[in-house]
């Protein structure tokens, strides 16, 4: 089926039906997945699945509607639906979709396709699954079972088309790899995590190192215990700073700023942070899971600094956002087939500096080095931060015993000031929010 | 990690009722013939069990903010599963696709699993009866979308006139008529429409300086629509408002441990997050959790007596069938602080000896169904909340929550608190911004030094994640208070 075509028609039969605007986004994909366990497969899934959605402006009033089922009447109903919806919606002057002057020229993505993922034979991932398992078992004896081990792939292809000119589509692979091992001594259970997710398959890191690392994670937590509550130096690892950068971006929501919601939204254009911190949203980053040539309605996807060279120098915004907030829009609109687009990050990242991880625990005295976090961190409106955390605990610039049953807290805007040292280690593990290793002056941590 | 917002004596049967109107008037998601032609498919090379799981979802959303209506959308996703068992493994493929050929590919697909030969057996199916445990009326999805609107701009109004501070007020409103039939080669054929509808109220209220303070309520359940005649927009937005100007003016959280005190109600997350994911049966099987192997033995203080219950009325996570066709069921998890069984879904019963108990969920067609809670509570104590609060010399009393987490295998769980206040000799003082309380599951509910008289169920609006799979659960959870706890914070003692 040609998907672009049937993108224009949707939009047709809307505008046929009576809307002013109309944009239909499509989401085409398969998938395959699986899990080992012991040397076995434990499950595999494979699927293909697609959906649209479809957004219309009648006298300024905003339909939206979505269906996976594409039968001829099934899209002739979800394209009623909506104009049947925005006929009862309330009108707002603000409802309109990107017009040219948004839609612009595209950037330049490279290649988001690798061939060597979109073909991967099914037993690939079985092997790795397995090889990954193996090598962590290797690793180490402590290690009694894993929780899971699982490797998959994904195509999809996206499409859009609207009534102000915007048509246009691409497709893109995806790799991952992942292992949780259990490791267990003294009746105490510890697991850790490690993994890769790719677009491309010579950018994954390899099975045996995946299984190792998550290993060698999981065990040095063996025998955690709490510290003392104390205010010290924290350090994040690059996964968990992963996790404050993308909590950040939440406070930089054009919306959440416009509506005042957002700790930083007094602060643009102050310096909020030392020369050494900058803060990235780049669509068009070369190999970048997020990277695409347009965002969820049509918008260029372009490099966006929040945070530049520790001054704040903007927001986030989709075409809605930025109407409402006099801002233009950054290709920031995020959405899947069955949602609005919405304000979201594509790649974000913060930029590395130059010491390695190494060199930035030497420097504490003493401290503790985070590797996990639980709970959801910090809140974007008042920008407190209080979370659970495990970790190592730091005694003359050394990791010495494992910790857990702590929480660290503290306040965005503070614990931007106190980022004291950016590490050279900047990644992109879990997705397509990166950060390298990251050093706060002082948190409070709480523990027993 | 499993994270939420958000028996046994297995021995008591699930009472069954006979089908709902609703279930046996409207026509078969599937017809049974095809069913039973997926089923041979997919059982093609000789696997030991197969599953046919078909769903279709209609999905009303209606958002407002800055007093107006942003959106109302409205959507379908269909889609039919077949799942595939041969011993241990597992092979599952899904369409979205009704064609019959698309569902013959994806039985093949999932038969792949095994190894075996096949034979030309037919696996004839059969309808069985379902218990009713929610008795929905008209179906949400037939509901006018105006009407769904009005309650957001009803709540929109309380929340503004509730105080002049608040400045901020975006609601949202969701629902779902969620159909869904189960076939399996043990000839069991079930159907179930799980409806469920739900509003939140999300404000911000600016005091002086500058300060920002958030408040969160909500409120639903697998109801009807005249449900929004007895819980009001208005009692929903006025909760959250409340929350909001109260935490006004908090002082830093002492860090530190502390004696805490839990309102009941939405506090329940507490159990979620302490015991319930590590009783889920493949964290069990596995031996990931911390719970394993420990059937029999004092897990907790003899007050605490926990229940996973399926089939309490009009409940957000009851549910009539689970997602393998097992009807929803009451299970005592720990009874006065000795562990008394999992949560099991129907591979990990298999693999483990036991049967299920009904815990089969998943999110949709596109996920395999895992062990999972229902609706999860403590039972109620004999202590009355007043004398529990006056015997606390200094504390924290934790009086809304926000979301939690747990790490299965070292039992670490957080829970977040939204609006916490200082205890002093009894008396509730100051606010208490920025608390959080983490604990070791079993560590923490051996220090439950009192239980009160005052069960509360949460207001339905919990959301269970689970391996990325988001179901709607219930919580609940009388007074309690626990020694001994870590406070997150930011001010040192």
């Amino acid at each position: 089926m040609n998907y672009e075509q049937l993108a224009k028609k949707v939009v047709q039969r809307a505008v046929k039906k009576g809307a002013k605007q109309a944009e239909a986004y499509l989401e085409v994909g398969r998938q395959s997945s699986v899990r080992v366990r012991e040397g076995q497969i434990e499950d595999l899934t494979e699927a293909t699945s697609k959906g649209l959605g479809i957004r219309v402006i009648v006298k300024d009033r905003l339909g939206f509607a979505y269906t996976s089922d594409f039968t001829p009447a099934g899209l002739e109903r979800v394209v009623d639906l909506a104009v049947q919806l925005a006929e009862a919606a309330a009108p707002n002057k603000l409802n309109g979709l990107p017009g040219a002057r948004d839609l612009g020229k595209r950037g330049d993505t490279g290649i988001l396709f690798d061939p060597k993922v979109a073909n991967l034979p099914g037993d690939w991932k079985i092997n790795a699954a397995l090889e990954a398992e193996r090598a962590g078992r290797a690793q180490d004896t402590r290690v009694v079972t894993f929780d899971s081990v699982s490797a998959g792939d994904f195509v999809a292809e996206v499409y859009l088309a609207s009534s102000e000119g915007a048509s246009g589509g691409y497709s893109g692979t995806y790799v991952y790899l992942v292992a949780v091992p259990v490791a267990s001594q003294d009746g105490q259970l510890q697991t850790g995590y490690w993994l890769d997710y790719k677009r491309f398959l010579d950018d994954l890191e390899s099975p045996e190192s995946i299984g190792r690392e998550a290993t060698k994670r999981a065990v040095r937590m063996l025998g955690a215990k709490p510290v003392k509550t104390q205010q010290v130096p924290v350090v994040f690892d690059p996964l968990v700073a992963a996790s404050f950068v993308g909590n950040l971006s939440q406070a930089a929501n054009g919306n959440a700023v416009y509506q005042q919601s957002s700790v930083l939204a007094p602060h643009l254009g102050k310096r909020l942070a030392g020369k050494h911190v900058t803060l990235v949203d780049d669509g068009l980053l070369p190999r970048g899971l997020a990277t695409a040539p347009f965002d969820g309605e049509g918008v260029p996807t372009r490099r966006t600094p929040i945070l530049d060279e520790g001054v704040l120098s903007g927001f986030l915004y989709d075409a809605f956002t930025a109407r409402k907030a006099k801002a233009r829009t950054t290709g920031n609109a995020s959405r899947g087939y069955s949602a609005l687009p919405g304000i979201g990050t594509t790649n974000l990242y913060l930029e590395k500096g130059t010491k390695t991880p190494e060199e930035l625990i030497r420097e504490v005295p003493q401290g503790l080095y985070v590797t996990a976090l639980l709970g959801h961190g910090a809140d974007p409106v008042s920008g407190d931060m209080s979370c659970g955390a495990n970790g190592l605990w730091i005694e003359n610039g050394e990791l010495t015993h494992p910790v857990q049953e702590v929480t660290v807290a503290g306040h965005l805007l503070q614990m931007l000031k106190d980022v004291d040292a950016v590490g050279s280690d900047l990644q992109f593990r879990g997705g397509s929010v990166g950060a390298p290793t990251v050093r706060f002056r002082q948190l409070t941590v709480s523990g027993a | 990690m499993p994270r939420a917002l958000a028996s046994s004596r297995r021995a008591r049967p699930a009472q069954l009722a006979p089908p709902a109107a609703r279930q046996a008037a409207a026509s078969p998601l599937l017809p049974p013939g095809l069913l039973e032609r997926l089923l041979a498919e997919a059982m093609g090379r000789g696997a030991d069990f197969a599953e046919v799981y078909v769903e279709r979802t209609s999905t009303t959303a209606v958002v407002l903010e800055e007093q107006r209506i942003r959106s109302a959308q409205v959507g379908l996703v269909q889609g039919v599963g077949v799942r595939v068992i041969a011993g241990a493994k597992v092979g599952y493929a899904y369409s979205d696709d009704w064609d019959e050929a698309a569902l013959l590919r994806a039985a093949r697909t999932a038969a792949m699993i095994a190894q075996g030969g096949g034979s030309e057996r037919a696996y004839p199916v059969k309808r069985v009866p379902v218990p009713s445990h929610y008795r929905v009326g008209q179906p949400l999805e037939d509901v006018a979308v105006a009407r769904k609107t009005a309650l957001l701009t009803r709540a929109d109004k309380a929340s503004r006139a509730f105080d002049s501070r608040i400045q901020q007020v975006n609601a949202s409103y969701v629902d779902q008529t969620r159909r869904i039939a189960v076939a399996n080669t043990t000839g069991r054929f079930s159907e179930d429409t799980q409806d469920q509808s739900r509003m939140s109220v999300h404000v911000v209220a600016l005091g002086k300086n500058g300060e920002r303070r958030t408040g969160m309520y909500g409120s639903g359940g697998r109801v009807s629509f005249s449900y929004w005649d007895g819980v009001t927009p208005e009692s929903v937005a006025e909760e959250a408002a409340r929350q909001a100007i109260a935490t006004l003016g908090a002082v830093d959280c002492v860090a530190g441990p502390q004696t805490v005190v839990l309102a009941p109600g939405w506090s329940g997350i507490l159990l979620h997050e302490a015991v319930g994911h590590g009783l889920e049966a493949d964290f069990i099987r596995k031996g990931t959790s911390l719970f394993a192997g420990k059937l029999g033995e004092k897990v907790a203080s003899e007050l605490v007596t926990v229940i996973d219950d399926g089939t309490v009325s009009s409940a957000r996570g009851s549910i009539n069938i689970d997602d393998e066709g097992v009807p929803g069921e009451r299970k005592v998890l720990i009874e006065n602080g000795v562990l008394k069984g999992y949560l099991y879904d129907q591979l990990n019963a298999k693999l483990m000896n036991q049967r299920s108990t009904g815990s089969g969920r998943r999110e949709s067609f596109k996920s395999l169904p895992l062990p999972r809670m229902t609706n999860t509570f403590l039972a109620p104590g004999d202590h009355a909340p007043e004398d529990i609060l006056k015997e606390v010399k200094r504390g924290l009393y934790c009086a809304t929550f926000g979301g939690g987490q747990v790490d299965i295998s070292n039992g670490n769980f957080v829970f977040e608190v939204s609006e916490a206040y200082q205890i002093e000799d009894g008396k509730l003082g100051r606010p208490v911004k920025n608390a959080i309380l983490i604990g070791v599951g079993p560590e923490a509910l051996k220090n439950i030094s009192r239980v009160g008289c005052d069960p509360m169920p949460d207001p339905g609006m919990g959301i269970c994640v689970k391996d990325g799979q988001m179901l709607p659960v219930g919580v609940g959870l009388p007074t309690v208070r626990i020694d001994n706890v870590t406070v997150g914070g930011t001010k040192v003692g």
